[in-house]
């Protein structure tokens, strides 16, 4: 460490690799944190985690028990352990007795992303809520038909302002907050929405995950989705560079043009059962003779799907290039999101929760993910899908995570309504010299008595 | 084959004594007249053998003529790494020397099987139904020639195995039910439209696979400290199932649900705590 502090002050060194390096070496030495805690105010699992994106320093924790919590994770409430451990409460509370606030679970809060003036949260009662930080009162509401599963805004969005919801309806409505009504809806799934997630690479691009196990991604200024993932479609590894790809391109561009294809090709086979099975076939062929005409609906009959199962967690890459989904199948798949295939990247799990929804987490240079197993948190390589380590400390099921990249710490929650902190470990003498309680005097003190 | 090299230990070296092609003399491209064909010469990987050699190891079974196939978990089982493995599968099936099927155990199984199995095993079938019945078996033809050549995934939908039939000739539903009768083709529960490719006379195999894997695991469980000697669980015959003790070790050890342990006196078999 003092070595590359050595070359980066000669110039041998650029300042990214060096701090990419110092990046790199915390991450690897992760562990339980021996020096902070958050005093977890919540009496139900916990199901959603982020830290704000402005100042990477308040915690907003939705829970089970209607609850929604928020902690400063940067500054201590108070100390334990003689100065050690420094104790985090939760800055405020909101739950069921609050005259707006939810009456079932929450499934998942969110900040808004410019500032932490506003957060969002979605719940089992089919509302999401815009909340004030600063006074904790509603100052919008949203009615869902069902059960909200995720809500996500896009961080990088400059010109829309649109919260997008996927509930256990077929279609992901999009909520705009300047105006307090529906933008439009999204249809094309077959079933409820577990999982969705914004782009990072444009504003415009939305990318959902069904409980039928397909995952679409949609451009909010068209109709219907632009792709549909399918796990059959794969392609071995990263892309190759331009001039190498024209081999695969032409085997991936074989599936796709069969894959458009076969509209047209349905709709002329359609004819020929009518012919040969009277008049029960009619309707459908007049159905298909209407859905012919909207462009934007051909995309509702690809039934390519993702997973085996429901797609339960989504998570879109810091550089907008892959897509790591998991499913109730307990598989993980690296998706490339230019191409569209599977990079067949086997990540080794034994075993994903399947009924509830999981957040993932991945590191800021793409190299690591974490992702909730049952009970603990794996680390796996995205490359190669070798698992790094395994986080063990929750008691029970582990439903979210978030990885702080300003500090490189992990934030977890489970269904044992505990928020863990796993961070590099901090060496002690430091909290010797700081003094905190003031007893620490210089150690040529006298100790007489005057 | 020498035993000092544990069976069940990942390998991540290309030189390993039971290699029966030689290895040199294929990366050195020279021509080779003892192995068996040019072409198997030059394509030669580690996922190719070890398939290979499962294959070579698959029990014989009484009363059911079920060719030879692998479990995709048996693979993980033999190679470290298992993103190379899926990839070589992967290639393998995009030149089409094997084909990959999933099975309907209820769990996330998939078999792999050599083209020319699958293609032996279709005949056999056509040829017992030939015996049976006098109906017009030309559809097996046209599913062999041109549905198993094109469609190269696990599952297909039914217009679009109506078109490929199409190129053989006139397809009537018929002709459809033969093909799911005879045990090539599943319909999908989901989806009424689509159907699963499917090995025929792999549904006693599928049973006794399910059973002998409960049985295994309840035997192991049932230990107090839930572990036993590999050497002594070999010679252990399971009751449900026509397929041996090394198919089942396999695959488990390759999905996670058991682990192996080197101890000074051998290799122990564990059940996995998750």
């Amino acid at each position: 460490m003092w070595k590359e502090t050595r070359e980066r002050e000669f110039g041998n060194l650029r300042p990214n690799l060096f701090s990419s390096r110092i990046f790199k070496s915390r991450i690897s030495s992760i562990q339980l944190s021996n020096s902070k805690e958050i005093v977890s105010s919540h009496r139900g699992s916990v199901n959603s985690l982020q830290v704000d994106l402005t100042e990477g320093r308040y915690l907003l924790a939705g829970a089970s028990d209607a609850t929604v919590a928020v902690y400063d994770v940067q500054r201590a409430t108070d100390h334990d352990g003689r100065g050690r451990i420094s104790k985090h409460k939760s800055l405020f509370l909101i739950n069921k007795q609050h005259e707006h606030g939810h009456k079932y679970a929450i499934s998942s809060a969110i900040w808004y992303p410019i500032d932490t003036g506003l957060f969002v949260t979605g719940s089992y009662d089919h509302h999401i809520n815009v909340w004030d930080t600063n006074t904790t009162q509603v100052v919008m509401n949203f009615k869902m038909p069902g059960k909200v599963y995720r809500n996500a805004m896009s961080s990088i969005a400059r010109s829309h302002m649109l919260i997008a919801a996927g509930t256990e309806d077929v279609q992901v409505r999009l909520c705009d907050i300047a105006s307090g009504a529906f933008a439009h809806t999204l249809s094309g799934h077959r079933d409820g929405v577990m999982s969705l997630e914004w782009s990072t690479s444009s504003e415009w691009v939305l990318v959902t995950g069904g409980c039928d196990g397909a995952i679409r991604f949609w451009d909010i200024r068209r109709a219907g989705c632009f792709r549909v993932l399918d796990q059959s479609h794969s392609q071995l590894g990263r892309r190759p560079p331009l001039l190498a790809c024209a081999a695969t391109n032409k085997k991936s561009s074989s599936h796709q043009s069969s894959a458009k294809a076969r509209p047209p090709q349905r709709k002329s086979t359609n004819g020929n059962t009518v012919k040969s099975h009277g008049v029960a076939r009619v309707p459908s062929q007049m159905k298909s003779a209407k859905q012919r005409s909207h462009p934007g609906m051909i995309s509702s009959h690809d039934r390519a799907t993702a997973h085996y199962g429901v797609v339960t967690g989504l998570k879109v890459t810091e550089d907008g290039m892959y897509l790591l989904s998991a499913g109730s199948d307990s598989r993980l798949r690296l998706w490339d999101i230019e191409s569209g295939c599977n990079t067949l990247v086997n990540f080794e799990t034994a075993r994903l929760q399947s009924s509830k929804a999981i957040q993932m987490a991945v590191s800021q240079d793409s190299a690591l993910s974490f992702v909730p197993c049952m009970t603990t948190v794996k680390v796996f390589d995205i490359w190669s899908g070798q698992t790094k380590c395994a986080f063990r400390g929750h008691y029970e099921n582990v439903n979210c995570c978030w990885y702080n990249a300003q500090d490189q710490e992990l934030y977890t929650g489970g269904n044992d309504r505990q928020i863990l902190v796993w961070s590099p470990p901090k060496s002690i003498s430091t909290e010797d010299d700081e003094s905190k309680n003031g007893e620490a005097a210089t150690s040529d003190q006298d100790n007489w008595s005057d | 084959m020498s035993k000092k090299i544990p069976e069940f230990g990942p390998s991540t070296s290309r030189k390993r004594p039971r290699n029966e092609e030689p290895e040199p003399q294929s990366e050195n491209g020279v021509v080779n007249s003892h192995s068996l064909s040019l072409e198997e010469d030059f394509a030669f990987s580690d996922t190719l053998m070890a398939l290979r050699m499962m294959r070579a190891q698959f029990p014989h079974i009484q009363k059911v003529s079920v060719p030879p196939f692998v479990l995709q978990s048996q693979l993980y089982s033999s190679i470290k790494n298992r993103t190379e493995v899926d990839r070589e599968i992967e290639s393998l099936k995009r030149e089409k020397v094997v084909r990959i099927f999933k099975l309907n155990t209820g769990q996330d199984d998939h078999a792999i099987m050599f083209i020319d199995d699958y293609i032996s095993q279709i005949e056999r079938v056509v040829k017992r139904m030939e015996e049976n019945s006098k109906t017009d078996l030309v559809v097996f033809e046209w599913f062999k020639t041109h549905v198993v050549q094109s469609k190269l995934d696990t599952s297909i939908g039914h217009q679009e195995l109506w078109s490929f039939l199409s190129l053989g000739g006139k397809v009537k539903e018929e002709h459809i039910s033969q093909l799911i009768s005879a045990g090539l083709l599943i319909r999908q529960l989901i989806d009424q439209n689509m159907y699963w490719f499917s090995i025929p006379n792999i549904g006693s195999v599928l049973k006794g696979l399910s059973q002998g894997r409960k049985e295994l695991m309840s035997l192991l469980s049932r230990r107090k400290y839930k572990e036993m000697l590999m050497a002594a669980l070999e010679v252990k015959r399971l009751r449900f199932s026509p397929l041996d003790m090394r198919f089942h070790l396999r695959d488990l050890i390759g999905s996670g649900q058991l682990k192996t342990i080197e101890t000074p006196s051998g290799l122990i078999v564990r059940v996995a705590k998750d």
